[in-house]
C-alpha cells in the first residue's frame, strides 16, 4: 500500500481551478520533489492535503495509508502523520513556544493511546532536538516564531516536525528566505529524518535545495498538472532549461 | 426635582429602615459619614442611562429588583468558603460574607499588617475614611457610604504578609444587597500583596457594592490582584479610590470572569512626583455577562508614570465595556501615560465598547492610548490544527495568547500562575466552541 495516493485531483480556489488533474504516488521511505514555475498550484496541493480551509476539491482523490484524506479534519491528518512544513509559519503572541510543543506533542500521545509527557522529559527532548538544530536552547520560551528571523522560523519547523516524527512530511518551499548556512542546518535536519518508514514531499522552486536533500523522484508541476517525472537528474535539467517548455505543454 | 439622570431604585427610606443598627453605629464619626451620604443617596440617586459615564452601564435591571439589606436577611447562612475560591500559597485570608467579617472562616496569623474591623473602636486611620471616595462624586460610592454595614481597615506598616481578601455574596428568600467597605493605609517605604477573590452562591440575585480606598504613603509598594467570579445573576459594582504619593507604586491587576452586570471603576490621583501606577486587567465574558471597567487617572504632578492594559474575550451574548480616562494637569510636566484596549470576539453575538479619552494640558509629555478588536485569526487556528492540537485546545491556547499580554504584567508569580488557571477553567467549563 502506498503512504499518499493522489488521483486525479482537481481543486478550486474561489472557483476557480488551481489544480486540473494531479497524479502523485509516494511510497514509504521516498522523497520526491515537486518543482515548477510560481503560481502553478504547488502550495494549493500542500494545503489541500494539509486540510486548510478555504480549497473546493471538485474531482479525484486523496488516500493516506489507505484511508481518504478528506475525510479527515486537520487536525486528524496531522495525528495520523501528515505534517506541513510551513512556507511562512506565523508568529502566535502569547502562546509560549513550549506550552504550544506540549500541547502538539501530548495531541500525538493521546491520540496512540499513551500518556502526556512529563515536564522534564519533555525538556531533555526539548534540548537535544534544539541543539541538533544549532537553535538556542532558550527558544522555546519566546513566543511562537514571534520575531523570529527567516531561518529561526524554518529551523522551528523542522524541531516541530523531527518532535512529531510524521509518517509524511511535506515542506513547503522551505528554502524560501533562507541563506546557504541556514539551508545547510534545515536540510541536515530533514535528512536525519530520512528513514523506510517516512514518506517526503518536498516543493521548491528552485533546484539549490534539492542539492542537500537529494530526491528519489523529481515531477514538474505546471498549468496545475504533473507535466514531466524523472529522477534527481530532471531537477539539474531544469535549472539548465528553465520552466518555458512545460508551460508551452500545460497551455 | 428629579434630573433625567436619575433612577428609582430600591435603596430608600424603607431600605434603611430594615437595616436595623448598623455595626459602629455608636461611633460618631461612622454614623455621621453614613447619614451625609443617605442625604446624597436621596439627591442624586443611582445613575440612569442619560448620564454619560453609566451609558455602556445601564443600572435598570438593577434598579428593579427589590433589595433588601443582606444585614436584615436571616435565612442566610454560609459557613464555608466555595471551592472555587483559590487557595494562595503564603496569604492569610480574611474572609467576608455579605460584606461582614467573618473571623470563624478567617486566618489570624498576619504581619507586617494591622487588620481591624471598621466597627472597632479605634481603627487606625479611620480618619481618611471617606475622604478618597467621596459620595458626591460618585452615585456608587454614595450608596455604599450610606449603608455600609462593617468593612475592614487594613494599616500597613512593614513589608506584610500577603493577604487573600474573599468576599462571598448570599441572598435568602428574597434578593439581598450588602456594601463592603475597604480602607488600606500604607505607610510610608511599607509593602502590601493584596488578593481579592469575589464570588457568591447561586440563588436569588445579590447585589455587591465594594468601596475600597488606597492610600500609599512615600515609596510604598502596593500590589491588588482582584478577580471577580460573581454568580451568573449577581450584580457587582466596585469603587476604588487611590492615592499615590512620591516614589511609590501602585500595581493592580482586575479579572472579570462573569455576574450579569460588574463594573470596577478606580480612580487614581497622583499626589507625589516620581509615582508608578499601573493599571491592568482582563475579562473572560460568557452568556449574558457584563463587564466594564471605567478607569480614571489623573497626573496632577510631575514625572508619574501609568499604564493600563486591558484585555478581554467574549461570547454569547456577553458585554465587555472600556472607558479609560486620563487627565494630565498643566503642572504635570514628564508625564508617561498609557492605555491600551482589545477584546476578542469568539462568536457574532457580543457586544464590546471602548471610550478612551486623554485630556492633555501639559505639553511636556508621553501619552498614547490604543484599542483594538477581532476575531481568532484562521491562520493562527490552522498552524496549530495542522501540529495535530483538536480545535477545543487549539481556540483555547489562542485565547489564553491573547489574554497573556495583560496577565504577564502580574509581577507576583505565584498570582500570576493562579489567575492563568482560573482563565483555563473558565475555558474548560465554557468548552470554547464556535
Amino acid at each position: 500500500m502506498s503512504l499518499l495516493e493522489i488521483k486525479n485531483l482537481h481543486v478550486s480556489v474561489v472557483g476557480k481551478e488551481i489544480l486540473k488533474g494531479v497524479d502523485l504516488t509516494i511510497n514509504a521511505g521516498e522523497v520526491h520533489a515537486i518543482m515548477g514555475p510560481n503560481g502553478t498550484g504547488k502550495s494549493t496541493l500542500s494545503n489541500v492535503i494539509a486540510g486548510r480551509e478555504g480549497y473546493e476539491v471538485t474531482q479525484g482523490s486523496v488516500t493516506f495509508d489507505g484511508k481518504d484524506v478528506f475525510a479527515m479534519a486537520a487536525d486528524e491528518r496531522a495525528r495520523a502523520g501528515i505534517f506541513l512544513a510551513f512556507q511562512y509559519p506565523v508568529e502566535i503572541p502569547g502562546v509560549t513556544t513550549s506550552a504550544f510543543l506540549k500541547t502538539a506533542i501530548n495531541a500525538k500521545r493521546r491520540a496512540e493511546g499513551k500518556t502526556e509527557i512529563d515536564a522534564m522529559e519533555f525538556l531533555k527532548l526539548v534540548k537535544a532536538k534544539t541543539k541538533a538544530l544549532g537553535m538556542a536552547d532558550d527558544m522555546i520560551k519566546r513566543m511562537l516564531n514571534v520575531g523570529f528571523s527567516g531561518g529561526e522560523k524554518k529551523r522551528a519547523e523542522v524541531l516541530q516536525m523531527t518532535l512529531l516524527e510524521p509518517k509524511l512530511a511535506i515542506l513547503d518551499e522551505t528554502d524560501s528566505g533562507l541563506d546557504i548556512d541556514a539551508l545547510k542546518i534545515v536540510s541536515e535536519g530533514v535528512n536525519a529524518l530520512r528513514a523506510p518508514t517516512r514518506g517526503f514531499l518536498v516543493i521548491t522552486h528552485y533546484q539549490r535545495l534539492l542539492d542537500y536533500i537529494v530526491p528519489d523522484f523529481v515531477h514538474v508541476l505546471a498549468g496545475g498538472k504533473v507535466v514531466a517525472s524523472g529522477g534527481k537528474e530532471l531537477a539539474k535539467e531544469l535549472e539548465a532549461t528553465g520552466y518555458a517548455k512545460y508551460q508551452g505543454a500545460a497551455a | 426635582m428629579k434630573s433625567p439622570g436619575i433612577l428609582d431604585h430600591a435603596f430608600g427610606a424603607a431600605y434603611a429602615k430594615r437595616l436595623g443598627g448598623l455595626p459602629g453605629a455608636a461611633t460618631t464619626a461612622l454614623d455621621a459619614l453614613r447619614q451625609r451620604a443617605r442625604v446624597t443617596l436621596g439627591t442624586d440617586g443611582l445613575p440612569g442611562p442619560k448620564l454619560e459615564e453609566w451609558r455602556f452601564t445601564p443600572l435598570r435591571g438593577l434598579a428593579k429588583i427589590p433589595f433588601i439589606p443582606a444585614a436584615s436577611a436571616e435565612d442566610i447562612e454560609v459557613s464555608d468558603v466555595p471551592l472555587s475560591v483559590p487557595k494562595i500559597a503564603g496569604a492569610a485570608r480574611i474572609v467576608l460574607v455579605n460584606g461582614v467579617y467573618r473571623p470563624d472562616l478567617s486566618d489570624q496569623d498576619f504581619s507586617g499588617v494591622s487588620v481591624s474591623p471598621l466597627s472597632t473602636k479605634n481603627v487606625d486611620g479611620r480618619e481618611l475614611l471617606g475622604h478618597l471616595a467621596t459620595p458626591s462624586a460618585a452615585p456608587l460610592v454614595a450608596l455604599n457610604t450610606a449603608y455600609m454595614a462593617e468593612g475592614i481597615a487594613l494599616h500597613v506598616h512593614g513589608a506584610a504578609k500577603p493577604i487573600h481578601l474573599v468576599s462571598i455574596g448570599a441572598s435568602g428568600a428574597e434578593p439581598a444587597a450588602f456594601h463592603p467597605r475597604v480602607l488600606i493605609v500604607a505607610e510610608a517605604n511599607s509593602s502590601l500583596t493584596l488578593i481579592e477573590t469575589h464570588v457568591g452562591l447561586p440563588g436569588q440575585p445579590y447585589f455587591s457594592n465594594p468601596v475600597t480606598e488606597i492610600v500609599l504613603g512615600s515609596g510604598a509598594a502596593v500590589r491588588r490582584y482582584v478577580e471577580v467570579a460573581e454568580d451568573a445573576d449577581a450584580f457587582h459594582l466596585a469603587t476604588t479610590a487611590v492615592a499615590v504619593a512620591e516614589n511609590a507604586t501602585f500595581e493592580a491587576f482586575h479579572l472579570g470572569l462573569g455576574g450579569a452586570l460588574v463594573r470596577q471603576e478606580t480612580h487614581v490621583a497622583f499626589a507625589g512626583t516620581d509615582a508608578t501606577v499601573k493599571l491592568h486587567g482582563a475579562y473572560a465574558l460568557s452568556g449574558k455577562s457584563h463587564h466594564d471597567f471605567t478607569t480614571v487617572i489623573d497626573h496632577h504632578v510631575p514625572s508619574c508614570k501609568s499604564n493600563q492594559i486591558f484585555k478581554g474575550v467574549v461570547a454569547d451574548d456577553a458585554h465587555g465595556v472600556y472607558q479609560g480616562r486620563i487627565h494630565v494637569a498643566r503642572d504635570a510636566q514628564k508625564t508617561d501615560a498609557r492605555q491600551l484596549h482589545k477584546a476578542l470576539f469568539l462568536n457574532r453575538g457580543p457586544k464590546v465598547d471602548c471610550k478612551p479619552e486623554l485630556e492633555i494640558y501639559a505639553d511636556d509629555v508621553q501619552c498614547a492610548h490604543g484599542a483594538a478588536t477581532g476575531e481568532i485569526d484562521p491562520d493562527h487556528l490552522f498552524y496549530l490544527l495542522s501540529r495535530g492540537i483538536d480545535p477545543e485546545r487549539a481556540r483555547n491556547l489562542l485565547v489564553e495568547g491573547f489574554l497573556a499580554d495583560a496577565v504577564n504584567e502580574i509581577s507576583d508569580e505565584t498570582v500570576r500562575d493562579v489567575f492563568v488557571g482560573q482563565i483555563a477553567g473558565w475555558l474548560k467549563k465554557r468548552g470554547v466552541q464556535s
